[in-house]
């Protein structure tokens, strides 16, 4: 079970490192957001892995339930705030939000 | 047969990183939201994988692409093409590490917990009560600030526009 659990953690790290990795690299917003929904599904599978190892599955459900409702949330107010500067600027780029003019 | 569905989903969120198209992307991201509901399936865990399948694969991808369909315009955004080079180095050093680190980690786990009694849903509305309400404040939050983000503009500006 332990091996299991470490094999598991692996894949954890790996996916939030490329997360991190989009989000420090890219410059398209919505680019921006894969990388966060990475990071999100990163920290699901680490939270059922573990609550597997842990004999607190049930537990480690509930809690990935709540993790991925927050997700949606954030992901469509997101969403919402990228076609709003879209109607703005025309464009994704993160680099033409550096102009603070109303 | 688990390590070719870990390797499947690492392999498919690369792909939506990697892949300039938008709408591929998208498409890549929920691919790799089937092979995470496929190994919390085979892990026992059927209600975390049903939300991650129907949320995650469904919803927030119908979400993206929306938004891409909303947001498609001529001009592209230009990513550095540097990532070709530096994406699989940097990659490669986080596999070393990751393959270092979770060799040391080896037989340092804590000793396993007591099972649980009672069913998912004792567990989900009698544990969690309280911070479940915070959770439906966060999603209402979220309800709110795209309706405000979507509320039409004041009735002069209007005016002007169709002037």
């Amino acid at each position: 079970m332990n091996n299991f659990w470490i094999l598991n953690m692996g894949a954890v790290v790996l996916l939030i490192g490329i997360g991190l990795y989009c989000l420090l690299t890219m410059k398209n917003m919505v680019k921006l957001l894969i990388g966060i929904e990475i990071i999100a599904k990163g920290v699901t599978l680490a939270f059922i892995a573990t609550g597997l190892t842990k004999n607190n599955l049930l537990l480690a459900q509930s809690l990935v339930i709540s993790v991925i409702v927050v997700d949606v949330a954030v992901i469509a107010t997101a969403l919402a705030i990228i076609i709003s500067i879209h109607r703005h600027t025309k464009s994704l780029d993160v680099r033409k939000l550096t102009k603070l003019k109303g | 047969m688990h390590l070719s569905l870990l390797i499947g989903l690492v392999v498919f969120s690369i792909l939506s990183v990697l892949v300039r198209d938008l709408l591929k992307a998208a498409i890549s991201l929920a691919t790799a939201s089937i092979f995470l509901a496929v190994i919390f399936f085979r892990m026992n865990a059927a209600y975390a994988g049903v939300f991650e399948l129907s949320v995650v694969a469904g919803l927030i991808t119908v979400l993206f692409i929306t938004a891409i369909a909303l947001t498609r315009s001529d001009e592209q955004v230009r990513e550095s093409k540097i990532h070709k080079f530096i994406f699989p180095l940097f990659f490669l050093a986080l596999l070393i590490i990751d393959v270092l680190v979770m060799k040391k980690l080896l037989g340092r786990i804590p000793a396993i917990g007591s099972p649980e009694t009672g069913t998912f849903g004792e567990i989900m509305w009698k544990e969690r009560s309280f911070d479940l309400i915070g959770q439906i404040g966060a999603i209402f939050a979220g309800v709110l600030a795209v309706l405000a983000l979507f509320r039409p503009r004041n009735k002069s500006a209007q005016g002007d526009k169709h002037e």
